[in-house]
């Protein structure tokens, strides 16, 4: 039990050091990594918590979340290395108070709501993936399609708007690029 | 006991990989060439580039070298021969070699040099290309052990090999695992002759050592997953479980190392291309057949 509480508060403060790392670096990649860790610090809680498949499948999901952010992080910040010595952060007047009260209300909840009696013996992580496969499965399934159908719908829309319109021109079938918006 | 064991094996198997690569490459059978080339390794200057990303040049070598052992520690040598035999273990084979990816971005990003940085970038497309037809065969192979536990998943395999029951989950996992491992015709971030080694580049020395030994690793990983998807596991007449395990691993490393050898090496685009329109709708169809097959054979 000490152990448990021990390891739950070593990733917890992993994932508080990599998640301030993301705010102290000027490297767009170093950002995105650490941000990258502290997920994983999460997901490595979640193991300490004796909740394998959320565990891993955190940890597995960030891995690739976090390196196409990285991708995309280079591609539109003006210094993605962080050797320019740019400014990069604004309104953090505004932020800070944002992430005070929201951690404040965070905190405030952990502690004020009634979380109910205390599961002595967690079921065997054989039980927790299979009750978790009947719960996708069952009564929260019409909420997973409708996520995963609207978020596959933006994809696709985003995609068709990131290509540009190739035509058919009339000599000799060669591609050409429309330009005319 | 079992931790040293299996770290044994892949040890040995890695060396064997090895041999039989500078066999094929330079013709001559030498069996102390891997050790000779990893002591020269740590005998040479370890260079470090100018103004590198310390942190990620330094972690990435290693991190590659973990993932890979990791992955490698829910795979069942044998029924009981398994450093971890987790409940969600053909899960957790997927999350250790997301971080394949990561450990390539670093070690792309890390020396602030051009060729490596592209070879980085690249393999980021080739995770985009590749990654769902690791996941979706695998689902396939879960569908009909009714389990992700990796030792109940060999036994699934008792009488009649997922390569016969599901061969089209086989070939597709097989050729995404070439591309996750990075060997040709699968290797763009590496790409030598083109990208001047890419993520390989800029290291020398002992982190060089590192990065080959992680790569050779990574590919015993694999064929050490397909054989327990695919191959059946432990399976087989006469010799003890845990020899058919290496054996088949071998095989498997061994043909994807030839596969390699005869085939050009494969356009980003087209791969993207294949995967996508060809791939993904083989590994739907996969599922499909194996769903009724489950249904309806009992």
């Amino acid at each position: 039990m000490y152990a448990q509480a021990f390891f739950v508060a070593v990733f917890g403060l992993a994932a508080i050091g990599f998640g301030v790392v993301v705010f102290r670096t000027s490297s767009m990649v170093r950002s995105a990594l650490a941000l990258l860790f502290s997920q994983t610090a999460v997901g490595c809680m979640f193991l300490a918590m004796q909740t394998e498949f959320l565990g891993v499948l955190q940890i597995m999901m960030m891995a690739t979340e976090m390196s196409i952010m990285a991708i995309f992080m280079v591609m539109f910040m003006m210094d993605p290395g962080g050797l320019g010595g740019m400014e990069m952060t604004h309104q953090k007047r505004f932020s800070i108070s944002a992430g005070v009260v929201a951690g404040g209300a965070a905190i405030a909840v952990a502690l004020l709501a009634d979380w109910g009696p205390v599961t002595v013996e967690a079921p065997d992580a054989e039980m927790q993936t299979r009750a978790l496969g009947i719960e996708l499965l069952g009564r929260s399934m019409l909420i997973f399609e409708t996520a995963g159908i609207t978020i596959l719908t933006a994809m696709i829309a985003a995609t068709a708007v990131a290509i540009p319109v190739y035509t058919l021109s009339g000599n000799g079938g060669t591609e050409t690029k429309e330009t005319s918006e | 006991m079992n931790f040293v064991i299996v770290l044994l094996a892949l040890l040995g198997s890695v060396w064997l990989l090895a041999v039989v690569e500078g066999w094929t490459t330079t013709g001559r059978l030498r069996p102390a060439a891997p050790l000779l080339s990893g002591l020269a390794h740590l005998g040479r200057e370890s260079i470090v580039p100018r103004t590198p990303d310390r942190v990620f040049f330094e972690t990435a070598p290693v991190l590659l070298l973990i993932v890979a052992v990791l992955g490698a520690a829910v795979l069942p040598l044998a029924p009981t021969l398994v450093i971890a035999d987790l409940a969600t273990g053909a899960l957790f084979i997927n999350a250790a070699l997301a971080y394949v990816l990561v450990a390539l971005i670093m070690a792309g990003w890390g020396p602030n040099g051009a060729y490596a940085m592209i070879g980085g970038w690249r393999f980021l497309g080739q995770l985009i290309a590749y990654a769902m037809l690791i996941v979706m065969p695998i689902t396939a192979v879960a569908m009909r052990a009714e389990s992700l536990v990796t030792t109940v998943i060999v036994g699934s395999q008792d009488g009649l090999w997922n390569i016969v029951y599901q061969p089209l989950g086989f070939v597709l996992f097989f050729i995404a695992a070439m591309a996750l491992a990075f060997r040709a015709p699968f290797d763009l971030p590496t790409a030598p002759g083109e990208l001047g080694g890419g993520v390989d580049a800029e290291y020398t020395g002992v982190r060089l050592g590192v990065l080959r030994l992680a790569r050779l690793t990574l590919v015993i990983t694999l064929a050490s997953a397909t054989t327990v998807f695919y191959l059946g596991g432990w399976h087989g007449p006469l010799l003890p479980p845990w020899a058919w395990s290496l054996i088949k691993t071998l095989a498997v490393a061994v043909s994807m190392l030839l596969a390699g050898r005869y085939l050009p090496r494969i356009r980003e685009a087209d791969l993207m291309r294949w995967c996508w329109t060809l791939g993904i709708p083989l590994a739907l169809l996969n599922i499909i057949v194996v769903g009724l097959l489950v249904l309806v054979v009992p």
